[in-house]
C-alpha cells in the first residue's frame, strides 16, 4: 500500500506529466515542423536547415526546370507538385521553371524557409517561364552536378513525412510531402536516406539515381530506408 | 560528433517524456541505434516512461478529442470563394499573394474573436498545407473570377469575410513602360516592384444583412471583388509601391451553376485485396474544354452534385464533366456553354452502370529514340466519348473526346504517381469493361509524338495491357514515344565577363502559336563559351537541339515533315532578381522544316536549318499598349514578329487577353505586352469563335486571327551611364545617356552602357 507521501508524489507526478504533456502537445503544431529534428543528428553534423523550392498549381502540369547553385546545376522533368531541395547546397541558388504545355494552367515557384513563403512567382501564360533566387545573384549557370545524385520520393502523395538524408560528413532533416525530389550536391562518400511516416502513412515509394540511371529502389512503409549501392 | 546531452540536465521526467516524442533512427553509416537527435536511449526507460505516461496521455487525448470534436462541428456545408479584381491602371501585372479568407457570423468579430471558418489556398495548388498560398494577377480578373478554394464551413449567415494577404511579400508591381518620365530614381518599367499594404495584411468586409449564406449540404459560393488603390510609387529606385486593398462582396452571384444528378443502377464494385483498396468518391470534375485541366470537383451526395465555376458573361464558357469513382462506370459529357446567371444554370444528369469488377494499368514510358531512356512527367489519359456525342472514335478524332482519368510519369518513366492509402491513385481501381472491352489511352509529352493505344486495367491488382489500336493482342503497357530533333544556332553578342545570359527556345507549328516544345534546360552563355556560328555574318552562336514531334497532328492533312517557326528568349536579371520581362532582343526564325518520322525503332532524324538571320543582343525593355474594339470575352491580341529572313512571315511569340471589357465601370478594352525595346514587332487581333447558346461543341474551339497584322515598333530605350558613349539604335531615334550608375541589369555594353528607361507605344486595334 502506498503511504500518503508516495500518493501525493504519485499525484503531483502525473499532474505535473500532464501539465507538461498538454503543454507539449499544445506547442508541438504551433511548432509546424520546426520540432522533432533539431538537434544534432547520430554520427554526422547536421547540415544547415534547408530551404525547399515548391513546384506547385494546376495539379498535373507539365515542366521542365533547372536548378543551379553556385556549385551545381540540375535539369529535371516533372509535374506539379513536386518539392525541391539540395542537400549541400552552396547559395546563391536559382530556379527557373517553363511549363511544357500550351494550356493556361498555373505554375508557381515558391521559395520556403522556415515555413514562410520567401519568394513566389507564378505563370499562367502557355510555356511560361519563371525563375526565383535565393540566397544572393547567381551569376551564371553552374555546370551540371558530378555525381548526379538524386532521391525521387514519388508516393504517397500529399502524405506528410520528414527524412533524414546524410553522407558521410553531414545530415539534413526534410519534412516534406510527396512527390519530392531531393538533390545531394558533392556528397561525400556514399549517400542514404531514411524517411518518417506517419502511423498510417502507407508505403514510401522511393528511388535514387545516379548519373540518370536508377540505383536502387525502396517500397516500404510507414518508414523506409534507401542506400546507395 | 557529439551527441547532444542537454535533455539529460534538465531532469529526468523531461527525459522520459523526451525519449517518447522521438523517433529511432539506425544511422546507416555507424550502425549504432539512436534517436534520430542523437539522443541515446535505455529500454528500461521506455517502459517506465510509457507507463507513467498513461494518464498524462488519456487526459491529452481526452484534450485533443474535445478539440478536434469542436473543430469538426458543425462544418456541414461548403463555401466556394472566388476572386475578382480591379487593378490600378498602367501596369502588366498586379500580383497578390492570398494566404486565406475567412467568415464570421457575428458582424462584430475582430481578428481574435472566436467563429472563423477558415478557406485556406488550397493545399498542392498554393504549396504545403502549412504555408499555402497563391498568387493572383488582378490584371487577369477584370472581367472572369478566379476560383480561390471551397472548403467546410458551418452552415449559417455569415457578416464578415476577411482575406489574408502574405504580410512578408504582400505581392509584386510590373508597371508598363512609363509615359512620361518617372518621377522616382531610375526606375524602369516592365519590372517587378514589391507592394507594401498600408493597410494591414487582413482585410474585411462586414455587411450587417450577411454576406453570404451557407446551407447545411449545400454549396455556396462567395465572390470577394478585390481592389488595389491609394497606390503611391518607390521613393526611389528598388524601393516598394505602397498601396491600400480594399474588398468588397458583390451582392449578385457571378459564377456559372452546373447541376445534376448521377444515378447508378446496380452495385458499385469492390477494390481488389492490395494496398489500394479503397475507392475514390464518386465525383464529377468539370475540366477547361478539350484539356484535362481540372477547374472544380463536386462530390456526389444523394444522387446529385453542384459545381459553381467561372464563366464568361455574355460570351459563355466551355465545360467537359467526368464521372470517375465510387466503383461506378466512368462517364463523359461536354456542355453548351456556361453563363454566369443562376436563373440559367446548367443541368447534366448522368446514368451510369456499375463494372463486374476493378482493375489498375501501370507501365512505363520511354524514349523511342535513346534506349532505356525514361520520360520523365509524361502524361497519360484515359479518353471516353462524351454522352452528347457518344459514338466520337477517340483514337481519330481525339478532340472529341474528354479526358476522364489523367496519370504522370515519375522520374524513372513509371506510370501512375503513387495515392495514398485515403486516396489511390487514378489509374487504380478503374472499372473493366464488358467483353474485355478496352479504354483509348493517349500518351504524350512535350516534343513528342502522341501515342494511342487500347488499355485494359488488370483482372485484380496486376499492371493491365496496352495495345496498338486494332490489334488483339495485349501486352503490358511499357510504351515508347517518338520524336525528332531541330539542331540549329542563333547568333548573339556574347555578354560582357562577368554576366550571362540565358537562352530559352521554343518551337510552335508555324503561323499558329500552338508551342509544341522548349528546351529541357536553357543554354548559359557567357563570355568566352558562345560557339562559332557555322554560317552567315555573325561570329558568336548559341547551339541549340530541341525535340519536336514529327507526326501529323490527329486529323491534320497537312504533309510532312512538319513545319516550324522557333523563337528564342532570355531569362534576365534586374537588380540581382529575376527579371519577369527580358531585355534581350527575341530571336524568331520561320517555317522551319522539321525531322522526318523514325524510319525504324531508335532510327530518329535530325534537321538542320540555316543559323537564325538576327542576333541576340542586349536592347532593354519595352511595352506596346492600346484598346481593342469591338471587343468580347474571346478576344485576345497576339504579338508577333517578322522572321528577318523572309519579312512576310509573322512569328508568334505570346498573346494576351483584352481586359476590362464592357461589364466593368469604367471599360477599357485594353491589352498590354511587355516587350524588348528598339526593335519591330506586329500585333494581330486573336479572335475565339462565339460558342451557339444551348449548344455543345463537338471540339474545343480554337482562335483565329482576326484583321490585319498591324506593325509596331517599340522606341529603344534610352542609353544609360552617362560616361560611356552615346550610341543610338540604327531603327530608333538617337539615344539619351541618363546620370551615371552601376547597370541594374545583366545587360552591360562593352562601353559600360547599358538600356536606361523603357519607352511605350501605345497601338490600337
Amino acid at each position: 500500500m502506498l503511504s500518503v507521501n508516495q500518493t501525493m508524489r504519485y499525484l503531483a507526478g502525473t499532474v505535473g506529466m500532464a501539465a507538461l504533456s498538454i503543454a507539449i502537445a499544445l506547442a508541438l503544431p504551433a511548432c509546424n515542423n520546426q520540432s522533432g529534428f533539431s538537434g544534432a543528428v547520430g554520427n554526422t553534423p547536421n547540415g544547415p536547415r534547408l530551404a525547399s523550392y515548391e513546384i506547385v498549381g494546376t495539379i498535373g502540369t507539365p515542366f521542365t526546370a533547372t536548378v543551379a547553385n553556385s556549385d551545381s546545376s540540375w535539369t529535371f522533368r516533372g509535374n506539379i507538385p513536386l518539392s525541391v531541395f539540395i542537400c549541400n547546397n552552396d547559395l546563391p541558388a536559382q530556379v527557373i521553371a517553363t511549363k511544357t504545355t500550351s494550356s493556361t494552367a498555373l505554375l508557381s515557384l515558391e521559395i520556403i524557409n522556415a515555413n514562410h513563403v520567401a519568394q513566389l512567382q507564378s505563370t499562367s501564360a502557355p510555356f511560361g517561364t519563371v525563375s526565383v533566387q535565393a540566397g544572393g545573384t547567381l551569376t551564371s549557370i553552374a555546370p551540371p552536378a558530378d555525381p548526379d545524385l538524386r532521391i525521387f520520393v514519388s508516393g504517397p502523395a500529399s502524405q506528410k513525412y520528414q527524412a533524414l538524408v546524410e553522407d558521410s560528413k553531414s545530415g539534413f532533416i526534410i519534412s516534406s510531402r510527396a512527390p519530392t525530389l531531393i538533390m545531394f550536391d558533392n556528397p561525400d562518400g556514399k549517400v542514404d536516406a531514411t524517411f518518417f511516416g506517419a502511423q498510417n502513412f502507407g508505403t514510401f515509394t522511393v528511388n535514387m539515381t545516379l548519373g540518370g540511371i536508377v540505383v536502387a529502389s525502396v517500397k516500404q512503409g510507414p518508414n523506409a530506408t534507401i542506400r546507395q549501392p | 560528433m557529439a551527441i547532444s546531452q542537454a535533455p539529460c540536465s534538465i531532469g529526468r521526467s523531461f527525459e522520459r517524456l523526451y525519449s517518447c516524442l522521438r523517433t529511432l533512427v539506425r544511422l546507416s553509416q555507424s550502425l549504432a541505434q539512436f534517436f534520430i537527435d542523437g539522443f541515446r536511449v535505455k529500454y528500461f526507460f521506455v517502459h517506465r516512461t510509457a507507463r507513467g505516461l498513461i494518464i498524462p496521455l488519456a487526459i491529452v487525448f481526452c484534450a485533443l478529442l474535445a478539440n478536434a470534436g469542436a473543430a469538426w462541428a458543425g462544418k456541414n456545408s461548403s463555401l466556394e470563394i472566388g476572386f475578382v479584381g480591379v487593378p490600378p491602371p498602367g501596369f502588366q501585372n498586379v500580383l497578390l499573394n492570398v494566404i486565406s479568407v475567412r467568415v464570421n457570423s457575428k458582424a462584430t468579430a475582430g481578428p481574435g474573436n472566436g467563429g472563423w471558418q477558415t478557406i485556406p489556398a488550397p493545399p498542392g495548388v498554393g504549396g504545403s498545407n502549412s504555408s499555402a498560398e497563391l498568387q493572383i494577377d488582378l490584371n487577369n480578373l477584370q472581367d472572369t473570377p478566379q476560383l480561390f478554394n471551397t472548403s467546410g464551413v458551418k452552415a449559417g449567415t455569415y457578416h464578415v469575410a476577411e482575406i489574408r494577404i502574405d504580410p512578408n511579400i504582400s505581392g509584386y508591381l510590373v508597371p508598363t513602360c512609363p509615359t512620361a518620365p518617372p518621377t522616382f530614381g531610375n526606375a524602369d518599367g516592365c519590372i517587378t516592384y514589391p507592394l507594401q499594404l498600408t493597410n494591414t495584411n487582413t482585410i474585411t468586409v462586414v455587411d450587417p444583412n450577411g454576406i453570404v449564406s451557407a446551407k447545411k449540404g449545400k454549396l455556396s459560393q462567395l465572390i470577394l471583388k478585390v481592389t488595389l488603390q491609394s497606390l503611391v510609387a518607390p521613393p526611389n529606385s528598388g524601393g516598394a509601391y505602397t498601396g491600400t486593398v480594399v474588398i468588397s462582396a458583390p451582392t449578385t452571384p457571378i459564377l456559372g451553376t452546373i447541376t445534376g444528378t448521377v444515378n447508378v443502377s446496380g452495385t458499385p464494385a469492390t477494390p481488389s485485396s492490395g494496398t489500394n483498396n479503397k475507392n475514390r468518391k464518386l465525383s464529377v470534375t468539370a475540366e477547361a474544354i478539350g484539356t484535362n485541366t481540372p477547374i472544380a470537383t463536386a462530390q456526389v451526395k444523394s444522387g446529385s452534385y453542384t459545381l459553381f465555376l467561372p464563366a464568361a458573361n455574355n460570351f459563355g464558357t466551355l465545360y467537359d464533366l467526368a464521372v470517375t469513382g465510387g466503383g461506378t462506370n466512368l462517364a463523359a459529357q461536354r456542355l453548351a456553354p456556361l453563363f454566369p446567371l443562376t436563373n440559367q444554370p446548367l443541368a447534366a444528369d448522368f446514368n451510369i452502370g456499375v463494372p463486374s469488377s476493378l482493375g489498375n494499368l501501370s507501365g512505363q514510358i520511354t524514349d523511342g529514340c535513346k534506349a532505356k531512356s525514361p520520360i520523365v512527367g509524361a502524361t497519360l489519359a484515359i479518353l471516353l466519348p462524351p454522352d452528347v456525342n457518344s459514338t466520337a472514335d477517340c483514337t481519330i478524332n481525339p478532340e472529341e473526346c474528354v479526358a476522364v482519368l489523367t496519370a504522370n510519369t515519375d522520374n524513372s518513366g513509371d506510370f501512375p504517381l503513387p495515392g495514398s492509402i485515403s486516396t489511390p491513385p487514378m489509374f487504380d481501381n478503374i472499372p473493366a469493361l464488358p467483353k474485355g472491352g478496352s479504354y483509348v489511352m493517349e500518351v504524350t509529352a512535350p516534343g513528342y509524338d502522341p501515342l494511342f493505344v487500347q488499355a485494359q486495367p488488370s483482372m485484380g491488382n496486376g499492371p493491365g495491357g496496352c495495345a496498338p489500336i486494332g490489334s488483339t493482342t495485349f501486352a503490358n503497357c511499357n510504351l515508347t514515344l517518338s520524336t525528332g530533333y531541330i539542331t540549329g544556332s542563333i547568333p548573339i553578342t556574347p555578354p560582357v565577363p562577368g554576366e550571362t545570359t540565358l537562352v530559352q527556345v521554343f518551337a510552335e507549328d508555324t503561323g499558329t502559336n500552338n508551342i509544341e516544345s522548349s528546351l529541357p534546360m536553357p543554354v548559359s552563355i557567357t563570355h568566352s563559351n558562345a560557339a562559332s556560328c557555322p554560317s552567315g555574318p555573325f561570329a558568336d552562336c548559341v547551339p541549340f537541339t530541341i525535340n519536336v514531334p514529327t507526326l501529323p497532328l490527329p486529323g491534320s492533312m497537312t504533309p510532312l515533315p512538319r513545319v516550324f517557326d522557333l523563337f528564342a528568349t532570355t531569362i534576365d536579371l534586374y537588380q540581382g532578381n529575376t527579371d519577369p520581362y527580358p531585355g534581350h532582343s527575341i530571336a524568331v526564325e520561320s517555317e522551319v522544316v522539321g525531322p522526318a518520322p523514325p524510319t525504324m525503332p531508335g532510327a530518329c532524324a535530325t534537321a538542320t536549318p540555316v543559323p537564325f538571320a538576327q542576333p541576340i543582343e542586349c536592347i532593354g525593355h519595352g511595352s506596346v499598349q492600346g484598346s481593342v474594339t469591338n471587343a468580347n470575352l474571346g478576344t485576345s491580341v497576339v504579338l508577333e514578329k517578322p522572321d528577318p529572313a523572309i519579312p512576310g512571315n509573322l512569328v508568334q511569340i505570346t498573346t494576351t487577353p483584352v481586359v476590362n471589357q464592357s461589364e466593368n465601370p469604367t471599360p477599357s478594352n485594353n491589352y498590354s505586352f511587355c516587350a524588348p525595346g528598339g526593335d519591330v514587332y506586329a500585333v494581330q487581333r486573336l479572335q475565339l469563335p462565339t460558342p451557339e447558346p444551348s449548344e455543345a461543341p463537338s471540339a474545343a474551339p480554337s482562335p483565329a486571327l482576326d484583321g490585319p497584322a498591324v506593325p509596331v515598333v517599340i522606341p529603344p530605350a534610352p542609353l544609360y551611364n552617362e560616361s560611356a558613349t552615346p550610341s543610338g539604335t540604327p531603327s530608333g531615334p538617337t539615344a539619351t545617356p541618363t546620370p551615371s550608375a552601376k547597370c541594374p541589369t545583366n545587360c552591360t555594353n562593352p562601353d559600360g552602357s547599358c538600356p536606361g528607361i523603357c519607352k511605350p507605344v501605345i497601338q490600337g486595334l
